[in-house]
């Protein structure tokens, strides 16, 4: 369609063409999640490394603790333009220094997921290249060739484009259902217990690890804030978007975590899941519906692992595309190529990160599985933990400054109550951190890793402080993103 | 045509449209039939009203060029729009719109090829020139006019100039835009900030 062919007045009707709708966000959500990549990695290894039966009962709490932050997130997105991330709305809501200081952990945190992904993709295509082609690679030739994939995908700004993500999407989900019912048609000797559900299950020493170990699975989630402006209606389309999200995941994490106690009995569960970690749901559903559905399945697993680590791969760069834009970080991660578009300095400093951390674990030899998936996966989920307590803390003081409007419930009673909780939770992930990481209760990472979160907030306030003194321009736009081009208030 | 960027094959697509985008009010702006006016909720552009002719719309005072007529058209008719909207808007057809312009102009030649349809130029040293003139000018630090000083704005603003300068003096490049009217600064600005969100963008 041509310029010349469109009458007057056809400004807001032709840009309302490609805004997204409902369902639209909710796929780009829950891709994020990879669904598959949770049931089979992070659920088998939460029941492994905690030794708590109570992960059905943690994914339900955490659903609806993040529900409560979410009322107030999604109000603050229709006040905040730009509302590109965390960092923008604790910039605003607690200071342009508090909002450095959530850059730089999100920037740890999502770069621990997605690096931690890199120790699980072995375990979920090895089997395969062993069953058709007889060979048995390295766990670390398998994660660098992954590594290659998301680098080179990274680099041409190949988004998993939404079809295939939806249809791979929406295969996952299939397989994880199916795989449920198969689960449920085929309970152990202890049948349909309750017991993962029981609050005693999870009020255990382990609790807080558990929850800081789930939390990781919905690290994704909250880009759904992202698409307030192009959506159709963001008032609308967004919240709905990211209720409907959550109660998706929630709700599948919980039945599907939970099918895995009743098929192998919850007095079992955990012992299975030491002794067959990720492969435990596919070797069930080999026993219950044969061995192409647990091919289909292992074969799923590989392409949600692969989806995982390119959306998180994605998310990092654009990140640090975005401060690089502010001047925060130097300017040459603003830039972009030219040919593709992408944020290509973000992108290769992310590859570069990847790269490092899969060298030193092969190096040292270290087991991919739990000091890299658990260990780095779960370091990052604290750290999405502490950037959802900032956040919601910022929510609240945002609209204590800005009063009036939206209603109590929006802007006071659910940011303080996600607040409190969030806290409660963060607390207790960090008594139980030892647990969290998978060490020993002695070892010394268990203090090392938190003050490397510590270490990040201190160094990105006295940046933000630093910029101040010195360089006042850059200062006013931290937390706009790209607009920093233009300033925030013009 | 001088804001032509290289484009094509050279600049990703979506960033040739704002790149083109911003060209088209570059042009309407040197011409002075738009300018720029701070608002909340962002900056507006707003039809210059010409003294001279008493009827409205502009049709036919906006000069022989029917595509700027177009653009102005539609910044008379919905002036409420903010320099973001207008750029978003303008690029998704920009190129299609600019590629017509210039084969009416005589200046590119519809090509059928294999892989689909395509524009050449006509005449290559026609079409090489505008960033020729630049390079010899930046090389030899020579203060540009504006519509150059607006075309090196826009190929840095759309992040082409790593390819097609041949050297980025960034002293020599500030100096161009800050001679330039605080209206074109802004465009400037406004597209470097519209090719960021064009990245950050997950579609």
């Amino acid at each position: 369609m041509s310029l010349t062919e469109q009458r007057t007045g056809a400004v807001t009707a032709a840009l309302a063409e490609d805004r997204l709708g409902v369902p639209s966000v909710v796929f780009f959500v829950i891709s994020a999640a990879a669904p598959l990549t949770v049931v089979a990695g992070v659920v088998s290894t939460a029941y492994a490394v905690t030794g708590v039966v109570g992960v059905p009962l943690a994914f339900v709490l955490l659903g609806a603790i993040l529900a409560v932050f979410a009322v107030g997130y999604v109000t603050m997105a229709r006040h905040v333009v730009n509302a590109g991330a965390f960092y923008a709305y604790t910039a605003r809501g607690l200071g342009r220094p508090a909002g450095v200081a959530t850059a730089w952990v999100a920037l740890l945190a999502y770069n621990a997921v997605q690096v931690g992904l890199y120790g699980v993709i072995a375990s979920a295509a090895t089997p395969l290249l062993t069953d058709w082609f007889g060979v048995t690679p390295d766990w670390w030739a398998v994660a660098l060739a992954a590594w290659l994939l998301t680098g080179a995908l990274g680099l041409m700004r190949v988004d998993v484009n939404g079809k295939v993500l939806a249809v791979l999407l929406l295969a996952e989900i299939a397989v994880v259902v199916v795989f449920d019912l198969a689960g449920l048609a085929h309970p152990a000797a202890s049948g349909y217990s309750p017991e993962a559900f029981a609050p005693s299950s999870l009020l255990v020493p382990g609790m807080g690890a558990v929850i800081a170990v789930c939390v990781a699975a919905f690290a994704g989630f909250e880009s759904s804030v992202v698409f307030s402006e192009e959506t159709k209606d963001p008032r609308r389309t967004v919240p709905i978007a990211t209720y409907i999200a959550l109660a998706v995941i929630s709700g599948l994490y919980a039945i599907s975590s939970w099918t895995v106690t009743v098929a192998v009995g919850s007095d079992k569960v955990v012992e299975a899941s030491r002794a067959q970690g990720p492969g435990l749901i596919f070797e069930l559903a080999g026993r219950h519906l044969g061995t192409t559905a647990a091919t289909v399945g292992s074969v799923l697993f590989v392409t949600s692992i692969l989806a995982a680590m390119i959306a998180f791969h994605n998310t990092i760069s654009r990140y640090i595309f975005a401060l690089g834009r502010e001047r925060v970080l130097p300017s040459i991660f603003g830039r972009t190529s030219p040919p593709t578009g992408a944020p290509v300095s973000g992108s290769v400093a992310q590859s570069v990160t990847g790269l490092v951390v899969i060298v030193i674990y092969a190096v040292s030899g270290l087991d991919p599985l739990v000091h890299l998936f658990f260990t780095v996966g779960s370091f990052g989920g604290f750290g999405v933990l502490l950037l959802l307590a900032g956040t919601s803390v910022a929510v609240l003081f945002f609209f204590t400054r800005e009063p009036g409007l939206e209603n109590a419930w929006r802007t006071r009673i659910a940011p303080g109550l996600a607040s409190v909780l969030l806290l409660i939770v963060l607390g207790l992930a960090l008594v139980n951190f030892d647990t969290v990481l998978g060490v020993e209760p002695g070892s010394p990472l268990r203090w090392i890793l938190p003050a490397v979160y510590l270490a990040a907030i201190v160094f990105g306030v006295a940046w933000g402080l630093t910029l101040r003194a010195t360089r006042p321009r850059v200062y006013a736009n931290i937390g706009l993103g790209a607009q920093a081009a233009i300033g925030g208030d013009k | 045509m001088h804001y032509d960027i290289t484009g094509r094959t050279r600049l990703h697509a979506p960033l040739t449209g704002i790149g083109l985008a911003a060209a088209l009010l570059g042009e309407l702006m040197l011409a002075d039939r738009i300018t720029m006016r701070a608002a909340p909720g962002g900056t507006r552009l707003e039809p210059v009203q010409e003294p001279s002719s008493e009827e409205s719309e502009g049709a036919g005072t906006s000069g022989r060029d029917p595509l700027a007529r177009v653009v102005l058209a539609h910044i008379v008719a919905e002036p409420s729009h903010t320099v973001r909207t207008w750029l978003r808007f303008l690029a998704r057809t920009a190129r299609a719109d600019v590629a017509s312009r210039m084969t009416a102009d005589g200046l590119l030649r519809p090509h059928r090829g294999l892989l689909g349809s395509r524009h050449l130029p006509v005449d290559t040293n026609q079409a090489a020139w505008p960033v020729g003139r630049l390079n010899i000018a930046v090389r030899r630090r020579e203060p540009l006019g504006a519509r150059d000083r607006v075309l090196l704005g826009l190929l840095n603003a759309t992040g082409v100039a790593r390819l097609v300068l041949w050297e980025r003096n960034t002293t020599y490049l500030a100096g161009a835009v800050e001679g330039l009217a605080p209206r074109l600064q802004e465009l400037l600005a406004q597209t470097e900030a519209a090719v960021g969100d064009a990245v950050i963008s997950r579609r």
